[in-house]
């Protein structure tokens, strides 16, 4: 019988929290393309002598984040030195945490096609990251290494390491989560969530189970640098050990590096050993107790998580299961929709004007939704026009095309795109409906003669009145404004 | 202005009210450092000029009316595990012979705060660790009372300072014993504070849960004066803890305590002291009653017999983890080598003296996997039972009284080729650092050989101000140190 495989795999997402100072010291984090070294202290280059004190922002943004995975927030948590010899790393210890984590035991569900899986989270916990090495030589080459320079500016910056259980089975899966997870920290202003620029690191941790009872060896896999990178590396490190396996091989517990340019995975060492760390609690910071009112206020600072909009957006407003995926994917996006609801526009056409127009106006202009001329009551009060059938959608996209690109406000971009307020009915619509009419004969003619029998030059004519009108009355209205002055004409001939 | 040396109460009145200058006070300081120092070898570094501008600057304080603190113009030392912001720190090692720190630690900022004058930087046991101030890069350290022998250590500079009159004040730092061991050696008052009362930023670390800075000084109210002016809560030193201490210089000038009962330690009774050390255990036990102390007896057999033991696995650990950092790379010594590994054994082992390896071997080792769980597990699990056994202790004793060492200063050499003989130096003072409680060697009297003798008062945590009370009673009673005569020109 052929032997068959099962995929295991597990993720460590190495989460960079959006604070403005170091985990440790007051040293500024926004150190992306600075003079290397320039955003440093006594603490993060670990200058004898210096001392943490721990940045209570880091705490509650890993609380936030800890607590929208449902985890359970210790109310005891405890700093670690984990050790090793490293040049990036100031005081050759990392101060981490192991024995008692700042949440454990949480979920997060992801979808797949629509449907729902939930993956258990083993841990989360505070970290301080290390610096960078930069590798060159003195003419510019990349290759041919002469020197390494070590840049501290990142070295302090505070990250929070989200451990998940080994619950997935493909790549596909491990997409899902590293998406997922990258949208609830972004949704929780806990971190900018960039994988190319480190703010969001994955580990992935891959082992097979063989139909034959044989379990291979977890491997670990670094330097997966986006989302791409880590579906590829596990599709390589699946197929690989599957085929080590079937020859009757043995799957070692190693860490490999994904190799991008050449997409392959490679061993670092010939042989694993476990390297000691010499963990021992760091016993320049006491314990970090979390008492519930910290917790209580974190909590009542939680937005609406992403799947729960996302659920609510299909059950409650009946969107399709795409349109909720897409609405609830940015929480600056799903609240702009919510606003333009609460601003008179009905749940349909906001969301398919939001998911549209406005995501194409956001591509188009590069703005941020704060920063959009346009805000969710001027879009709501425009849309409920369309609503309730004053303005042609065409219209109304004029109108807010007017607002999004001239930044103009609702009256005055309706004002240029000569929008009368209250729209065209009564006298002013017949006036258009018979201009139209006088000024195309023929076509009159044949409509009036019954020989239209396909309808087609009445749905020209009536293209022809709505444009005149630009768009300001409902099709409705227009149609029977055609066919009251198509009857005064028959009453004129008979 | 006499040529004995002044404490630091009068000095500071002398110069708030103009009756000396503290350019005066500080140059006599600096000669006194300048005649003894061949002979002491206290100081790794001397400040001439930067204490003469510095006393210049508190004189014109005072000339302008403003306040110059509470130790205007006195002249202090600080050992040299304590940074000072462009001026060389070394911690008695190669490792860091020639690193000037870019800041200041918080005790130097608050000494200099108070109008205090920093004459110079202590010679110091390499990363303070050892207990005779041998092991220097710099040298060794002489006892001022008797220079063939050991001043103690690892603040042993420290000591000698204040024991030869160069200053009435000298810093140091005590993580089994290294303030008031040495104090006992050289004939002076040292006080480790509880642990967390000063602030350690700036102080280069040794054994984190264990380090503290403290006073060295020729009289109980100087000791107060400065406990005053460095004790508090830092947000730089996350185990500091705020103050809530009284003004420990009431403390000192009405030292009442009447009804305090004091604790003498049973298992010290019994022929393991020297006898005059002894005898100064009865007699300071004689001093305290007549003000009206109460006597108990308590018990600390687990602290002495388990406390070296877990303090050796400890401190050891915390060092090889504080010290893993000197690698070459950002200060401090660099060998050159082709790649870091390289770099890093070459550094370190041209850096770093025996001692200091041999403490980093033994702290590896006990925390490596497969044996945290049998030594530093364990000795974690062993300080609790000693803090217990200190709680239990102080249920019927405010203060306890026992020694601070077991013998007279050691000449030099003595311990060369015995290290373990020479950490049994600190059987009596560690286990207080182990348990974070205030401790104190008091002055007692000097010997006919001019050796002196000094008890230890130990108290509960943040209750520091009772040593302070209980010392100034033993002062009254025994005399307060004088200046090394063998320090006299």
């Amino acid at each position: 019988m052929a032997l068959t495989f099962e995929t295991v795999i597990g993720l460590e997402v190495h989460v960079q929290l959006s604070t403005n100072s170091k985990l440790f010291c007051p040293c500024p984090t926004d150190y992306i393309g600075r003079e290397p070294n320039t955003f440093v202290c006594p603490v993060c280059l670990g200058l004898p002598g210096s001392l943490p004190s721990l940045n209570a922002r880091a705490v509650q943004l890993g609380v936030k984040i800890a607590l929208a995975l449902g985890c359970f927030v210790s109310r005891v948590s405890r700093f670690d030195r984990k050790h090793y010899f490293y040049p990036d790393l100031p005081k050759a210890f990392q101060v981490s945490q192991l024995g008692l984590p700042l949440a454990e035991k949480g979920a997060m569900p992801i979808f797949l096609g629509g449907l729902k899986k939930t993956v258990g989270i083993t841990r989360l916990h505070l970290e301080e990251d290390a610096g960078k090495l930069l590798h060159g030589t003195p003419d510019g080459r990349l290759s041919g290494t002469s020197f390494t320079r070590v840049d501290y500016n990142r070295a302090g910056i505070p990250l929070a390491e989200v451990v998940s259980e080994p619950d997935m089975s493909t790549p596909m899966e491990a997409r899902e989560y590293v998406l997922s997870l990258r949208r609830i920290v972004r949704y929780l202003g806990a971190s900018d969530g960039d994988m190319e620029s480190g703010s969001l690191r994955v580990d992935v941790n891959v082992s097979q189970k063989c139909s034959d009872g044989r379990v291979g060896g977890r491997v670990e896999v670094k330097n997966v640098n986006s989302v791409r990178a880590m579906e590829r590396a596990l599709e390589y490190e699946i197929s690989r050990q599957r085929e080590v396996l079937l020859s009757g091989g043995q799957v070692y517990r190693e860490t490999r590096h994904w190799d991008d340019s050449n997409g392959v995975t490679r061993g670092t060492r010939g042989k694993e050993e476990a390297q000691d760390y010499r963990y021992f609690p760091e016993p320049d910071l006491p314990p970090l107790v979390i008492d519930d009112s910290f917790i209580r206020a974190v909590e009542k600072d939680l937005p609406e998580l992403p799947w729960e909009k996302r659920e609510r957006f299909q059950a409650e407003w009946g969107l399709s299961s795409e349109d909720a995926s897409t609405l609830s994917e940015r929480l600056d996006l799903a609240e702009f929709l919510e606003g333009t609801v609460a601003h008179g526009a009905s749940r349909g056409s906001a969301a398919n004007w939001v998911k549209t127009e406005v995501l194409r106006i956001l591509n188009e202009t590069g703005l941020e939704t704060e920063a959009l001329p346009f805000t969710p009551r001027s879009l709501g009060a425009l849309l409920a026009k369309v609503d309730e059938g004053s303005l042609s959608n065409t219209a109304a996209r004029g109108v807010l095309e007017i607002m999004g690109h001239e930044g103009l406000g609702l009256e005055e971009a309706m004002r240029k795109a000569g929008i009368v307020p209250g729209g065209v009915k009564g006298d002013l619509l017949t006036e258009a409906v018979r201009g139209v009419l006088e000024g195309h004969p023929e076509e009159t003619a044949l409509v009036l003669s019954g020989s239209d029998s396909s309808g087609k030059k009445r749905k020209y004519l009536q293209g022809l009145v709505m444009r005149e009108i630009r768009g300001q009355a409902p099709v409705g209205d227009v149609s029977a404004a055609i066919d009251r002055e198509l009857d005064r004409m028959k009453g004129f001939r008979e | 202005m006499s040529r004995e040396p002044m404490d630091a109460a009068a000095i500071a009145s002398a110069v708030a009210g103009r009756e000396c200058s503290a350019v005066e006070v500080v140059s006599a300081s600096l000669e006194r450092i300048d005649a003894q120092e061949p002979r002491l070898n206290a100081l790794i570094t001397v400040l001439e000029d930067q204490a003469l501008e510095r006393a210049a600057f508190i004189d014109g304080q005072v000339a302008s009316g403003n306040d110059p603190g509470p130790l205007a113009g006195v002249p202090v030392v600080v050992k040299d595990n304590l940074c000072t912001r462009g001026i060389r720190t070394t911690c008695g090692s190669r490792m860091l012979e020639n690193w000037k720190p870019p800041y200041d630690a918080a005790v130097v900022e608050k000494l200099e705060g108070a109008g205090a004058v920093i004459v110079g930087k202590s010679n110091m046991d390499e990363f303070a660790m050892g207990s005779s101030s041998e092991h220097s890069r710099f040298g060794p350290v002489s006892n001022p009372r008797d220079p063939s022998r050991v001043p103690g250590g690892s603040s042993g500079g420290s000591a000698a300072s204040v024991a030869a009159g160069y200053v009435p004040i000298a810093l140091g730092s005590d993580t089994g014993g290294s303030i008031r061991q040495p104090a006992a050696f050289c004939g002076v008052h040292g006080l480790k504070p509880t642990y967390g009362a000063v602030s350690r930023w700036g102080l280069i670390a040794f054994a984190s849960s264990l380090d503290q800075v403290g006073p060295l000084s020729r009289s109980v109210v100087d000791a107060a004066l400065t406990m005053d002016v460095i004790s508090g809560c830092d947000p730089r030193d996350s185990t500091s803890k705020g103050g809530g201490f009284p003004r420990f210089i009431e403390g000192a000038l009405n030292p009442y305590v009447k009804g305090t009962r004091i604790g003498i330690v049973r298992e010290f009774r019994e022929g393991v002291l020297e006898q005059p050390l002894a005898k100064a255990i009865e007699d300071a036990a004689l001093a305290l009653g007549e003000s009206g102390c109460a006597m108990a007896e308590v018990s600390l057999e687990e602290s002495v017999t388990f406390g070296l033991p877990c303090y050796y696995i400890i401190s050891p650990a915390e060092a090889s983890s504080n010290l893993a950092r000197f690698d070459g790379t950002r200060y401090g010594l660099r060998m050159d080598a082709q790649d870091f590994v390289s770099q890093l054994l070459l550094t370190r082992g041209a850096g770093f003296g025996d001692e200091v390896k041999r403490r980093i071997l033994t702290g590896s080792f006990v925390l490596s996997s497969g044996y945290y769980d049998a030594f530093y597990a364990t000795a974690l699990k062993v300080r609790k039972k000693i803090c217990a056994e200190f709680d239990r202790a102080f249920t019927s004793a405010d203060v306890i009284l026992m020694p601070a060492v077991s013998s007279f200063p050691f000449k030099k050499g003595n311990f060369d080729d015995d290290p373990v003989g020479m950490y049994k130096s600190d059987l009596f003072t560690l286990p207080v650092n182990l348990a974070g409680l205030p401790g104190m060697t008091v002055f007692t009297g000097l010997e006919r050989s001019g050796l002196p003798t000094s008890v230890q008062l130990v108290a509960p945590r943040w209750q520091d101000q009772r040593l302070i009370k209980c010392a100034a009673v033993i002062e009254k009673k025994f005399g307060r140190p004088p200046v090394a005569c063998g320090g006299c020109i």
